[in-house]
């Protein structure tokens, strides 16, 4: 089931190789919708009720002497992670219909196979298969910016390309290390143990039980070193705006949608799950790294001129928010991060889109050059004003679910809540959880909220309201448009350009439409999702915190808070699942 | 007495036994009706209708929210009750108390919210019937993208008021941010309207940060976000606050009605967060009668008065939310009395209506705010709609310096009538609804002890609003008829529709303006209205049709009849009918001063019992004090204990009388000398629209008039404060972010490429095999490094 997920795009990327170029996109869209429908089935067949299971487990010997194997299994959060790349696949094909002209067999096949990477990066149950995927991801991205990409395009690929590399092999490193640690462990200690392997779980419970302190944050180090510059943190994330800018709007897709997210799911499915002693000592940390990408990045934005590099480096800003969520190691936060993924995914997604159509006609990102095309193109008006809200954290829209959560798992998660801050020692904090950030992490993060809609309502004042301005005339000959080749030839006005009407054509909107209403839907209604993260997030908060047996409470104690100040392990909040039963 | 001790498990103990009551599910078509709105407004733009179709859709979508509030009213018994929707953002995490974040879509029905939103659905019915005229300019895809937000509004403001918890509030609180957002900037391609609209929201937004924090840490407190959970929850807390024991109440929970009043200031344009409302008026002027003068800025008022019991636990939250409105009243209205161009002076007297209310919650006469929430909008609506039928006849023209006699030219009757009723509201005249209203906050700040000084600045103001409100009625509806033409650029996106109004840049207007009256272009006015201006062109007024004039003479009647409300008894049995309706209706609310569910068994009444309850009100003033005053009060009490206490009630009196009824007079006195004074100076002798006697009084006032004029320069104030500088270290961040981040990188990866180009020369260039044998080799040295570490 999983692999055919795989597989499909796999094939269909061969197939395009095969056929003549003439047919190449029809059977990229195909394929995505082929890989996409594929996605619904097992969307259908995945048992929701338990999501915290990993489901459609396979496995198949791939290396037996060196305990590599081939194997696959997903939970809701892999369920939810490969339904967005699905989503995304066939809308990228739709996007770059009219704007990849030449070599397209070579720019649709990589597509293609970067899909495959993708799913396989959020199937993987075994870390060297994982890996592949994971480093896999980068060539073909390397390819569809240097080859595709606009002006600066060779630099941004080289730079993407070696920045990310470098720090997931890093991360490679570390990952071998709990391998050789695993290795060492006396056979008797759990099973698995003591064997050369390379599954996912076994390593978890030997890195996560079995590592002293130091041991694991020194692998967590290792760890973010490829996942925090791939999500990215700052100050490691100087490689996203210019790869961002380069990148043809597919590529800018992908990479907002689901690249980036291969590290924030990297550092749930590693740095919480083999690591979390280190983590939770470090979570203030890299909280603060969080909160200064939001307020850092977002300022950054605010002084752009290019549209497509101010959402570039709003995403710094947005994944500060997603990663905060994490740091806040409970409930709330977790599953805000994780709704983050994917929401950030749909909003920023689309931004990268609009813009990509927006570039099409105008061959210009520049705010100065351009304004007021509400009057021309007021479907692409409509569009951008509502994406934008969604990216701001409209309530009512998707994005404010996932934000609102990270910062509010932020709040709650403090032990000064017990211990006292604001005369909360004397006071009910029945609401609050263990952690280390609490309510002024997220007071602080929150000014990233007025920054987001200080940013995004100035490009929006700029670029879709205003006087119309249009780049007439300008040197569209040449410096602009590399790798959209000579299929534009320049010259006045936008029509001129490319065969495209002034506003929105039924292909853009068919691409829009579906990520309009996963935002609209998410926003109002987004039960199903917290149904589905429900189980896995409360494993990885018992996980994390080192919940096993159910410690009776004395008495009518806060549950959130038993043996946060004088118990050695923190007990999270969701022991009183266990305790409730008890009594 | 409960200790603190007991307080650590409060929460535990009452919060669960909140009872809900089943509201009626009809109800959830008061926000449904909107949203249906908004599909056929969506519809309409999609298949390009070019009719009135949006507009009386709108209308009729919005009647029905109407009726089914006027049928909740009728049917309403003073009780709490809650209509269930479905689940929008509940999240749980555990079993047990404070891990369940529950903000399900389901509304709660009190007579608070149905207060409300009598109003909003009531005021929005007309005044979309009046926009299906005012925007005929732009029918197409504005006038369908004009209602859909007009519907949007309208549903976000049914989930502020009416959401039964705090993010369904904040849900609303965004939304009616984001429609005010997209309808000041309705005219899009004007510069200052993008610009106004930004400004709007950005400014929200600081606001709605202090919101949400206070959201969160009435979680993290109560465990709960749900009103009926806090308000039981709260309730061991006011019998603290009343025995003035605050320093038994710990801050967290006195903190959160301060964060809260963050969210309300900005929403509701108070200080130092009002500078977007002047602003907002870009957008078309029926959205500055509903958003912003009737409706949305009075969410901030809202939303203390729905948190009114949090509001009583906080030693400080009450002054603070007091001094804010009383500075604010005062600030916007000396600007008020300094601007030429109505819609702005009726703006900053939002502004300065809005602190009234605010400094009548603090004064804690919420009974009062509330009265004052009401008839404002309508007396306010009725002025911005009245200016807006004289902005759209005179091709955008607003200002008092070049209109004069509108009320008596023809087919402005109604406009003048609006006008005069309007004016006569809002400066307090005796016997108007905006005088009883304003009276029962002025006296409650006298009553309420050590809230003179409020009271004074209150008195003050109430002059000045008098003042500036007939300095537009004498200048612009009364007087020597004369007109010159704005430069209409409301209308610009359609030059050529067809009322023969002429163009007129700004400039020439006001070159004409400057040559005065001898050129003969500011003649007076004849029936013919053929007006041969100056610069040739053709002008000709265009007086409202049916629908302005329908709706101006509806709320006119209403504006008058509200000030029937003060005499008519509270709507429920057993009421307390001081104030006359729409106090009787919120005292029997959470805004009720004292204690939340008070007289009804939805909430936690926690066996107190009607009569102790309700007393404080204004009975101490009346002088039956009631028997169970506390006794060692703190020195210094704040104003919930002393209002709660018959012995300190006594405190407050205006020179020794009581000062309810003082207020009677000497409000109406103070209203009347404002009058007198704008009588005087702007009408008495005056023989031009552009100059009158206040002019002579210029160079007494010195620069303040001007410092006035330019709105005491905050906006440049902050300007230079802090966007300035924040916009000077976002470049740094940027530059750094360019050289230093990325240099170091850049550096740190150039090492292993200087190596790389000196022991291979010539490179092949093949990136892939170059950079994964780098990595290759510096992963296998991690890895020796990390086992010869870690053993």
């Amino acid at each position: 089931m999983l692999a055919s997920l795989i597989l499909i795009p796999l094939a269909v990327a061969l197939a395009i190789v095969v056929l003549p170029a003439a047919s190449a996109r029809a059977a990229a869209l195909l394929g995505t919708l082929a890989a996409a429908a594929m996605t619904v089935v097992a969307l259908v067949q995945f048992d929701w009720t338990q999501g915290g299971l990993m489901q459609f487990l396979t496995t198949k010997e791939w290396l037996p002497s060196l305990g590599i194997n081939l194997s696959f299994g997903a939970d809701s959060i892999s369920m939810l992670m490969i339904a967005l790349t699905a989503l995304l696949g066939p809308i990228c094909v739709l996007a770059s219909w009219t704007a990849i002209t030449e070599r397209v067999k070579t720019f649709y096949a990589w597509l293609l196979i970067l899909q495959a990477a993708m799913v396989g990066v959020f199937v993987a149950r075994d870390l060297i298969f994982f890996y592949i995927c994971f480093e896999f991801t980068l060539i073909p991205m390397y390819v569809l910016i240097s080859l595709y990409g606009s002006t600066n395009r060779k630099r941004a690929a080289t730079t993407f390309f070696l920045y990310t590399f470098t720090g997931s092999v890093i991360t490679l490193a570390g990952l071998a290390y709990v391998a050789y640690f695993n290795s060492t462990l006396p056979v008797e200690t759990f099973a698995g143990a003591g064997t050369w392997t390379f599954d996912i779980d076994v390593l978890e419970k030997a890195a996560a039980n079995q590592m002293s302190l130091s041991q694991q944050s020194v692998v967590l180090l290792a760890l973010l070193c490829g996942f925090a510059v791939k999500v990215p943190l700052f100050p490691v994330h100087t490689w996203l705006p210019l790869a961002h800018t380069e990148a043809p709007t597919a590529g800018s897709v992908i990479l907002a949608g689901v690249l980036l997210k291969l590290g924030t799911y990297g550092i749930y499915r590693f740095a919480l799950g083999y690591t979390p002693d280190a983590f939770v000592y470090y979570a203030p940390v890299i909280a603060t790294l969080c909160i200064i990408g939001i307020l850092y990045g977002g300022l950054i934005c605010w002084v752009q001129t290019d549209v497509k590099k101010l959402v570039a480096y709003s995403s710094v800003a947005h994944l500060g928010f997603c990663v905060l969520g994490l740091a806040a190691l409970n409930h709330t936060g977790i599953q805000g991060s994780i709704l983050y993924m994917i929401n950030h995914g749909l909003s920023t997604g689309a931004l990268f889109l609009l813009i990509g159509f927006m570039y099409e006609r105008y061959h210009t990102r520049n705010m100065k050059e351009i304004g007021g095309l509400a009057a021309k193109m007021p479907i692409w008006a409509t569009f951008m004003v509502f994406f934008v809200m969604a990216s701001v954290g409209l309530p009512g829209l998707n994005g404010f679910v996932s934000e609102f959560l990270c910062l509010f798992g932020t709040f709650q998660a403090s032990d000064q809540w017990s211990s006292g801050i604001w005369g909360s020692e004397k006071a009910s904090t029945i609401g609050a959880t263990v952690g280390k950030l609490g309510p002024w992490y997220a007071a602080v993060a929150a000014l990233g909220v007025i920054i987001a809609a200080m940013y995004l309502l100035i490009m929006v004042g700029k670029v879709v309201f205003g006087p119309l301005k249009e780049p007439g005339g300008h040197d569209a000959h040449g410096g602009h448009g590399g790798g959209h080749g000579g299929g534009h030839g320049g010259g006045h006005g936008s029509d001129s350009h490319t065969h495209l009407p002034a506003d929105l054509t039924a292909r853009e909107i068919t691409a829009l439409v579906p990520l309009a209403l996963a935002c609209l839907i998410f926003g109002v209604y987004p039960k199903p999702l917290f149904d589905a993260l429900k189980e896995p997030v409360d494993d990885t908060v018992k996980w994390v915190h080192k919940i096993e047996a159910p410690a009776l409470p004395e008495g009518n104690v806060n549950p959130n808070m038993i043996g946060s100040a004088e118990a050695v392990t923190p007990v999270a909040n969701a022991v009183s699942n266990v305790q409730e039963i008890a009594r | 007495m409960l200790t603190s001790d007991s307080l650590l498990t409060l929460g535990a103990a009452t919060a669960a036994k909140a009872p809900i009551i089943a509201g009626d599910p009809l109800a959830l078509l008061i926000p449904a009706m909107p949203i249906l709105g908004v599909i056929i407004c969506t519809l309409c733009g999609i298949f390009g209708v070019r009719n009135k179709l949006p507009a009386f859709a709108t209308v009729l979508c919005l009647a029905v929210s109407f009726a089914v509030t006027a049928k909740l009213f009728m049917g309403h018994d003073g009780g709490v009750s809650i209509a269930t929707g479905f689940e929008w953002m509940s999240l749980a995490w555990g079993e047990g108390q404070g891990q369940r974040l529950v903000a399900d879509f389901s509304l709660y029905l009190d007579s608070l919210t149905i207060l409300w939103m009598l109003f909003v659905t009531g005021l929005a019915t007309l005044i979309a019937l009046y926009a299906s005229e005012y925007m005929s300019h732009d029918v197409g895809l504005g006038y369908c993208r004009f209602f859909a937000a007009f519907n949007l509004f309208v549903f976000s403001m049914a989930c502020l008021v009416m959401g039964d918890n705090m993010l369904l509030l904040f849900l609303g609180w965004e939304g009616v941010g984001l429609c005010s957002y997209l309808l000041i900037g309705y005219f899009y391609k004007k510069p200052s309207a993008v610009a106004a609209a930004k400004k709007a929201f950005i400014m929200n937004r600081i606001g709605d940060v202090g919101l949400i924090l206070g959201v969160m840490l009435t979680f993290v407190h109560f465990g709960s976000i749900e009103y009926r959970e806090i308000f039981a929850a709260c309730q061991p807390y006011i019998d603290l606050a009343k025995a003035g024991k605050f320093n038994e109440i710990p801050a967290i929970v006195q903190l959160i009605p301060i964060l809260l009043a963050v969210g309300a200031f900005g929403k509701s344009a108070q200080l130092p967060l009002y500078v977007w409302l002047p602003d907002a008026m870009e957008g078309p002027t029926p959205v500055s009668a509903l958003i912003h003068a009737a409706t949305m800025v009075t969410a901030g008022v809202y939303l203390v008065a729905r948190t009114y019991p949090l509001f009583l636990l906080s030693e400080y939250a009450l002054p603070i939310v007091a001094w804010t409105g009383a500075l604010t009243a005062l600030v916007a209205a000396t600007i008020g009395m300094a601007q030429f161009d109505i819609k702005r002076i009726m703006a900053y007297s939002t502004v300065s209506q809005l602190g009234y209310m605010f400094a009548g919650l603090g004064v804690l006469t919420s009974t009062g705010a509330a009265f004052h929430v009401v008839t404002h909008a309508f007396f306010k609506a009725l002025l911005f709609l009245s200016c807006g039928a004289i902005m759209h006849g005179f091709a955008g023209q607003l200002d008092l310096r070049k209109l004069s006699g509108v009320g008596f030219m023809k087919g402005w009757g109604v406009v003048g009538l609006g006008m005069f009723v309007g004016c006569m509201n809002l400066a307090g005249f005796p016997f108007t609804a905006g005088y009883f209203s304003k009276d029962m906050i002025l006296a409650e700040a006298f009553v309420t002890p050590g809230m003179a000084p409020i009271g004074w600045i209150l008195l003050l103001t109430a002059g000045m609003t008098a003042y500036y409100t007939f300095r537009v009625f004498f200048r612009v509806v009364v007087g020597p008829m004369h007109y010159e033409p704005g430069d209409e650029l409301h209308h610009a996106e359609d030059d050529s529709h067809g009322h023969g109004h002429g163009h007129h840049d700004a400039p020439a207007a006001d070159a004409a303006h400057a040559s005065d009256a001898a050129h003969g272009h500011s003649h007076t006015h004849d029936d013919h209205a053929h007006h041969e201006h100056g610069h040739g062109a053709h002008f000709h007024p265009h007086a409202p049709g049916w629908a302005i004039n329908t709706v101006l003479a509806t709320l006119s009647v209403l504006s008058i009849a509200a000030a029937g409300l003060y005499f008519v008894k509270s709507p429920y049995a057993g009421g307390h009918a001081h104030g006359g309706a729409v106090p009787g209706m919120v005292e029997r609310s959470s805004a009720a001063f004292e204690t939340p569910f008070s007289h009804h068994g939805a909430g936690g009444a926690g066996g107190e019992s009607h009569d102790t309850i309700k007393e404080g009100g204004h009975e101490g003033a009346d002088g039956k004090a009631p028997t169970h005053a506390a006794a060692g009060a703190p020195s210094f009490v704040p104003t919930a204990i002393a209002k709660a206490h018959g012995a300190e009630a006594h405190a407050g009196s205006f020179f020794g009388y009581d000062p309810h009824k003082a207020m009677y007079y000497v409000s109406g006195v103070v209203g009347f000398v404002g009058i007198f004074i704008a009588f005087i100076l702007h009408y008495a002798g005056r023989r031009t629209a552009a100059t009158a006697r206040a002019d002579a009084l210029l160079p007494a006032v010195g620069p303040l008039a001007g410092w006035a004029q330019n709105k005491w320069y905050v906006d440049e104030f902050y300007d230079f404060l802090i966007r300035k500088p924040l916009w000077f270290f976002s470049n740094v961040f940027y530059i750094f972010d360019k050289l230093v981040i990325d240099g170091l990188v850049r550096l740190v990866g150039g090492i292993p490429r200087f190596i790389g180009a000196m022991v291979r020369p010539t490179q092949s260039g093949e990136l892939h095999g170059y950079a994964a044998g780098m990595a290759a080799g510096v992963a296998v040295l991690l890895f020796l490094v990390f086992i010869l570490t870690m053993r």
